[in-house]
């Protein structure tokens, strides 16, 4: 070793020995920084997170009063027709409007990928009706469905066919809100649909061309493979919203008729504030915590995959 | 320095954003709508028509007369219980409250809402001078819980226009069935006649009405329909009777179908059926529309109470509103202005019946001014034939509920009739059970 390879080597060691023990010293000031969210985390989420799962072990109303029964809200739940109806309705709700939503959502986000004003001005149109809030979008849609003198109504007599009583009939009150709900919904999944299409690299595009695939061709092979995991997102984001359903079924139809439309969330939201079984209610909440949590895992186990964008 | 300075801003700031209630202050809550673009500061009560606009314009003229008090006017969406009860939960009331004389004895077996008897009678509010269903609607266990501003009951509006064309008319007035049997027959007669349905109903997103009639069904049947505070009976002949009556209107077509409240209300008004059977307080806005020319209602309106179609008794469910006051810390001003303000709508009880309600007043409803309005002696003797639920059965507005819906899957044939009672019995006595 050289002298002057001597002196950096001495150099280096009275580097590393102050630097370890600030690393060690700076481990808790580290702490110092993350502790605000820290706290705010565990009183806003996990403490609430723990405590709900605690009421839904009692008979509790609004106002304090409550007694331990332990699993019987549970128990209670599993035969309550409503609420099984209401599971039903809220898997069904999924069932109408994700997929809808999604290939929707990716139709018009591969319509509106252009660089010119058009398309830029129609994006704007898809996602102007997210803005809207929950109580226009149904008055909107109420005047939609009425099936006196409303829109489709009107549609319906003009070909001379007979008005439908959309959110009065039982088979047809969720689709109707589905219908409602996609309307409202459509912008974030074309949006992120568009986020992740302007991300694909022009380079794949070139090739296919040069390899003369045809615009079928290109979608299948080149566009929906890269953004296959966006696709994913897209779909755990909508799971995990539409479980959530309150609003429409609330002001269009209040769950009716005959429970048809009534989704989990509307059904422990009359359950904890018409009626004040507290406890109840959060018992329904936490079987509703239970599935959104298995789409936010999913989503998890998806978001880990690292290939594709 | 500068990191102390900028924490004392940051709890100011944070201080700042809580609403604070001036010591002169007091926080008023009600239904009955929202009319500021109309009504927003007038305070010429007399002129002032419909629920909305009387109370806006009562409350007004009170801010005018009584400057040293600020009252803030919280509107909700009827009924606004689930906002009152997140409100008390967060321990944030307001300091007056409108509530049904139905849902009074929920908050005060919570002890939610104040006593009010003694400081009513210290203000000059007699709670004997109450009319008897009023009186009967805020006391429990020998206390005053409200102030009542009237009692309601639902009512047969009747287009006689119509019914002149169906030959139901008798001496100017409606003739009315007497029996289930009579009103499908009157119904059939008038279909035929005038080619509209008899009845104009709101059964769509709806629940209450179904139940008020019901209600008032059963008690001519003299059905006990709690047989204990905690357990209601359903499944009978008498409940069986009255939900295969409606629905044999609805099949019939002898009514509207898929109307919600505000579209068979308009229905009405624009000629679309004989009888809107619907509460006290459209009597104002159906008059109001009968003295204009050219339109269905005109000079041809009539109001009457639910005709008595079973043996057992004349009898009509009523209802009602009062004032209430939550429970809460207020400071003596506060104290001071509600009860000045609760005199204030005591005195100006003849003001409000204008709305068609029945006054809670004795005095006012035997007064020839309240007599001299239109259709009042038509409906005046449902301060005897008025009928509320015990008052110690609770949540009666969760109950109302599940047997509307549960009437409703009935009546429109989304469920038989005994499967709907059954479950109705079900999911009420479920409720009663579990209330704490």
């Amino acid at each position: 070793m050289s002298a002057a390879a001597g002196q950096l080597s001495d150099l280096g060691q009275a580097r590393v020995q102050p630097a370890c023990a600030g690393a060690h010293q700076s481990r808790w000031s580290h702490l110092l920084y993350v502790a605000p969210y820290l706290f705010l985390y565990v009183t806003l989420l996990v403490y609430p997170l723990f405590a709900g799962f605690w009421l839904s072990l009692h008979k509790a109303d609004l106002f304090g009063g409550r007694r331990f029964v332990g699993l019987e809200n549970f128990s209670r739940l599993l035969q309550d027709q409503v609420f099984l109806g209401a599971v039903g309705n809220t898997f069904y709700f999924i069932l109408l409007t994700v997929p809808a939503l999604a290939i929707i959502g990716l139709g018009l986000a591969l319509a509106l990928n252009r660089q010119t004003r058009t398309a830029a001005i129609l994006r704007g149109v898809f996602f102007s009706s997210s803005v809207l809030s929950v109580t226009i979008v149904t008055l909107l849609w109420k005047v939609v469905f009425a099936p006196e003198g409303g829109f489709l109504a009107n549609v319906l007599e003009a070909f001379g066919r007979q008005p439908v009583a959309f959110l009065n009939d039982a088979d047809l009150a969720l689709p109707a809100i589905a219908i409602t709900t996609i309307w409202w919904c459509i912008g974030l999944p074309m949006m992120l649909f568009l986020a992740a299409l302007q991300q694909v690299p022009r380079e794949l595009y070139e090739a296919a061309a040069l390899d003369n695939a045809g615009r079928w061709k290109t979608l299948w092979s080149v566009t929906l493979p890269s953004i296959r995991r966006t696709f994913a997102l897209v779909l755990i984001i909508e799971v995990v919203l539409q479980f959530q359903l309150f609003g429409q079924a609330y002001l269009m139809t209040q769950g009716g008729p005959n429970n048809a439309s009534r989704p989990m969330v509307l059904f422990l939201f009359e359950v904890g504030f018409t009626r004040w079984d507290v406890g109840y209610a959060v018992a329904a909440g936490q079987i509703l915590f239970a599935f959104i949590a298995m789409a936010a895992f999913a989503q998890y186990l998806i978001a880990r995959r690292k290939e594709a964008f | 320095m500068k990191r102390a300075f900028a924490t004392l801003l940051s709890c100011l700031v944070l201080a700042g954003c809580g609403v604070q209630q001036a010591p002169n202050e007091i926080v008023v809550q009600r239904f009955f709508g929202t009319c500021a673009a109309q009504y927003g500061d007038r305070t010429d009560v007399a002129a002032a028509q419909g629920e909305c606009g009387i109370m806006t314009t009562l409350i007004n003229k009170f801010g005018a007369e009584n400057p040293d008090v600020k009252v803030r006017v919280s509107p909700v969406a009827w009924p606004g219980y689930n906002q009152l009860s997140a409100q008390l939960a967060a321990g944030d009331p307001p300091d007056l409250v409108t509530m049904h004389l139905s849902a009074i004895p929920d908050y005060q077996s919570r002890a939610l809402i104040e006593p009010l008897g003694k400081e009513l009678r210290a203000v000059g509010v007699d709670p004997q001078g109450f009319t008897p269903a009023s009186l009967a609607g805020v006391s429990i266990q020998n206390e005053i819980y409200g102030l009542p501003i009237d009692n309601w009951a639902p009512l047969w509006h009747v287009n006689m226009n119509y019914f002149r064309q169906a030959g139901l008319v008798k001496d100017g007035k409606p003739i009315l069935p007497r029996s289930p049997e009579e009103l499908l027959e009157h119904a059939r007669r008038f279909k035929q006649a005038t080619g509209k349905p008899y009845l104009v109903q709101t059964l769509a997103i709806e629940r209450a009405s179904y139940s008020r009639n019901l209600y008032t069904l059963l008690m001519q049947q003299n059905a006990d329909i709690f047989p204990e505070p905690q357990r209601i009976q359903l499944q009978t002949p008498e409940a069986k009777r009255v939900l295969e009556l409606f629905r044999q209107i609805y099949v019939e077509d002898l009514t509207t179908k898929n109307l919600d409240y505000a579209a068979s209300t308009n229905a009405f008004i624009n000629g679309a059926g004989g009888i809107f059977i619907v509460g006290t307080w459209l009597i104002g806005d159906f008059e109001a529309e009968s003295r204009r020319p050219d339109r269905p209602l005109s000079n041809g309106y009539a109001v009457v109470p639910f005709p008595q179609l079973y043996p057992g008794r004349d009898a009509t469910y009523i209802d009602g509103h009062a004032w209430v006051m939550p429970a809460k810390e207020r400071t003596p001003q506060q104290r001071e202005a509600v009860f000045r303000l609760l005199r204030f709508l005591a005195d100006h009880d003849y003001e409000w019946s204008r709305t068609g309600h029945l006054p809670s007043i004795q005095a006012v409803i035997q007064s020839e001014r309240f007599n001299a309005l239109p259709h009042r002696s038509e409906i005046a003797k449902l301060s005897s034939t008025g009928m509320t639920l015990p008052s110690s059965v609770q949540r009666q507005y969760p109950v109302q509920d599940i047997i509307g819906e549960e009437m409703s899957a009935a009546i429109t044939g989304h469920k038989p009739v005994d499967a709907a009672l059954a479950d109705a019995e079900h999911r009420v006595n479920d409720l009663l059970f579990h209330v704490l």
